[in-house]
């Protein structure tokens, strides 16, 4: 018994922390979700108007454009991290020279925030002063804008997102690499497996565990990206990448629309969750059953 | 079935030079044990003989072909490892039916061979288990099922019974000769335990720092160890060994140790004052009425037997006997040791002589 009370006593700062934090801003969202409320309007109180705002996010074209986009987003980012990740992390697993050097420069835009991500790829990109749009040009011809062109502006975040988080997969993926047992490889070889084989049979099921928990952390961080689009197209052209996020500050900040925006946040974390849930259970929960 | 061949085999990794020109002859269908302590490259020779190591120079011939470049699944072999090297996220079935599977045999045949070989190992309840949920002695024979489907020319196997406790290693040691004595497959078996090797193998290879020592039957190297170091390892209890020389009386040569403890010896060719070193295993040393003066340093009965330990002058020697003793520390007794037991070393070359 003591030493449950002082477990309790060491994690009291943490809980109350998080209570404040945390937990009572979150529950106010979702109280100011079910009300209209435009704080700096001509009448500035909250008036409950049940589930109208849920009604309404359904039909709302603006925002279930702005939920097509992001999943078409999350998908082809987070699918190409994560091969691109898994590719990178066998190629640490070899020696060649230079390896440290170069996965310490490969670590780097991991640790650079985003939001300074988002103003040097702008910068990167703008048509006449940016190095990309500049050799697209001189080499193959291709006229680059992406404050014109969405598929243009679309492709640059995806590809942005990708150079920015690839990193973080390729070093989950080298940890769940590292700790596999040499042993069950071997065997393969013994068994007659070839490399293909080898990947599907062995070393997939094997480092499922991590790339699931890659996939949440990804999935759960792309479906929230906000600071490096607004930076560098600011939710355009048009409202090709306004991604949720976007979507949600630009109804609450400029638009001052406190009520639907909490609407919009409420089900965006709802869809969230689900998403985690389904890939939970079609990727690990087949395990678990074989256990019985 | 094959035999196979390893002639002139070097092993080095970069300046380091591991194996030094080993030579072994293996016939089709024998049981052969690799042992040696550790560090002395009988786990690199297996590796090699199964491809997932390289060899710098000489040939490995597997069924009159050489082997040297082949990779391992085209080499026709199977191995277990110390580690059993189970799929965790396959069942049995898929554990066992795996070499199968990859070599894309019909479905049907998978399961005909693999229930086959669960037969055999008595796995045919398990087959729908997940290796986490079986016991050390059931892995142990998944692995061995994963091999058998294969019925490969030659089974490797690495220290297989190294992670099992006293009782099952002994069942499995069992198992394992039963295994070959029904499949009849040429077998290459490492193992660091002396005693599995004598139990098991038709042929021991005792290794030592990269290099065969002796090639025997089990009993050859009991009763006629080459050197002081397969002597010390092959028997259990170890052999005793005292260091002296050569010295004669009455026309008869005799042992005299270091200390001044004079020993029988047999027949012998070595010379008047040539430095020996003097073996004689604890089984075949007695306690007679008269004989060598020994004062008791220790007793130890395990009941079938007894362990003693008792000392003349500064030489330690053990004797294992049969009967039950009743000595205590410090009391006297008298060893009688047969010349025909003793075995004669050189000291410097530590030779047979």
């Amino acid at each position: 018994m003591q030493s449950n009370k002082l477990g309790w006593i060491l994690l009291a700062p943490t809980l109350v922390i998080l209570f404040f934090f945390g937990v009572l801003p979150f529950l106010y969202v979702v109280f100011v979700s079910f009300h209209q409320w435009n704080p700096f309007a001509a009448s500035p109180e909250m008036i409950f108007n049940g589930a109208e705002n849920f009604r309404r996010i359904v039909f709302d074209e603006a925002f279930l454009n702005s939920l097509s986009v992001t999943v078409a987003f999350v998908v082809f980012a987070v699918l190409s991290e994560l091969i691109i990740g898994y590719l990178l992390a066998q190629a640490f697993m070899k020696e060649f020279p230079g390896k440290s050097i170069f996965r310490t420069i490969h670590t780097l835009p991991l640790i650079m925030a985003p939001i300074i991500v988002g103003s040097v790829w702008k910068l990167m990109t703008t048509p006449s002063i940016g190095i990309i749009p500049h050799y697209l040009d001189e080499w193959f011809g291709i006229t680059m804008n992406i404050g014109t062109s969405a598929p243009a502006a679309f492709m640059t975040i995806v590809i942005m997102d990708i150079w920015h988080w690839t990193p973080l997969v390729t070093l989950t993926l080298i940890a769940a690499l590292v700790s596999l047992p040499r042993d069950p490889f071997e065997q393969a070889q013994i068994d007659g497996a070839n490399k293909a084989q080898t990947f599907w049979h062995i070393t997939l099921p094997m480092i499922t565990p991590a790339l699931v928990a890659t996939v949440f952390i990804r999935l759960m961080d792309a479906l929230r990206t906000v600071d490096e689009v607004w930076m560098l197209t600011g939710g355009g052209p048009g409202s090709s990448t306004r991604f949720l996020g976007v979507h949600i500050f630009k109804e609450v900040f400029p638009k001052t629309n406190y009520g639907y925006g909490s609407t919009i946040s409420v089900i965006v974390l709802y869809l969230t969750i689900v998403a985690c849930w389904l890939l939970y259970v079609s990727m690990l929960a087949p395990r678990k059953n074989r256990k019985g | 079935m094959a035999d196979v061949k390893i002639e002139n085999v070097i092993k080095r990794y970069a300046n380091v030079q591991v194996m030094h020109g080993v030579d072994v002859d293996i016939k089709d269908g024998e049981f052969v044990v690799l042992v040696g302590p550790s560090g002395c490259g009988k786990s690199t020779l297996l590796r090699m003989l199964a491809g997932l190591e390289e060899i710098t120079d000489g040939t490995i011939s597997i069924g009159g072909r050489v082997v040297n470049d082949v990779i391992p699944k085209d080499r026709d072999i199977a191995m277990v490892f110390q580690s059993y090297a189970l799929y965790p996220h396959k069942t049995v079935y898929e554990n066992i039916g795996f070499p199968l599977k990859m070599a894309k045999h019909p479905e049907s045949e998978i399961k005909e061979k693999v229930t086959n070989a669960a037969e055999i190992l008595d796995l045919a309840h398990l087959l729908d288990r997940y290796p986490k949920q079986l016991s050390g002695g059931q892995r142990q024979r998944v692995a061995m099922g994963r091999a058998i489907v294969r019925d490969p020319q030659v089974f490797l196997f690495d220290e297989p019974l190294s992670n099992l406790d006293a009782k099952l290693r002994v069942t499995m040691r069992v198992e394992i000769k039963e295994l070959h004595q029904r499949l009849g497959t040429t077998i290459v078996y490492v193992t660091h335990d002396q005693i599995e090797a004598m139990t098991m193998a038709d042929k021991i290879v005792v290794m030592r720092d990269g290099r065969v020592e002796q090639i025997g039957t089990p009993l050859d190297l009991y009763d006629f160890p080459t050197n002081v170091f397969v002597a010390g390892f092959i028997g259990s209890p170890s052999m005793n060994f005292v260091h002296g020389k050569i010295g004669e009386a009455d026309g008869k040569k005799h042992f005299e140790s270091d200390n001044g403890l004079i020993l029988p010896i047999p027949e012998t060719t070595a010379e008047v004052g040539q430095g020996v070193t003097y073996g004689i295993r604890p089984e075949h040393i007695d306690i007679g009425e008269t004989g060598i003066a020994m004062k008791v340093v220790v007793v130890e009965p395990t009941g079938s037997e007894t362990q003693i330990v008792a000392k003349s002058n500064g030489d330690l020697i053990d004797a294992l006997v049969k009967q039950r003793i009743a000595a205590r520390p410090g009391s006297e007794l008298y060893y009688v040791i047969d010349p025909a037991n003793v075995h004669l070393f050189d000291r410097d070359t530590e030779q047979r002589i």
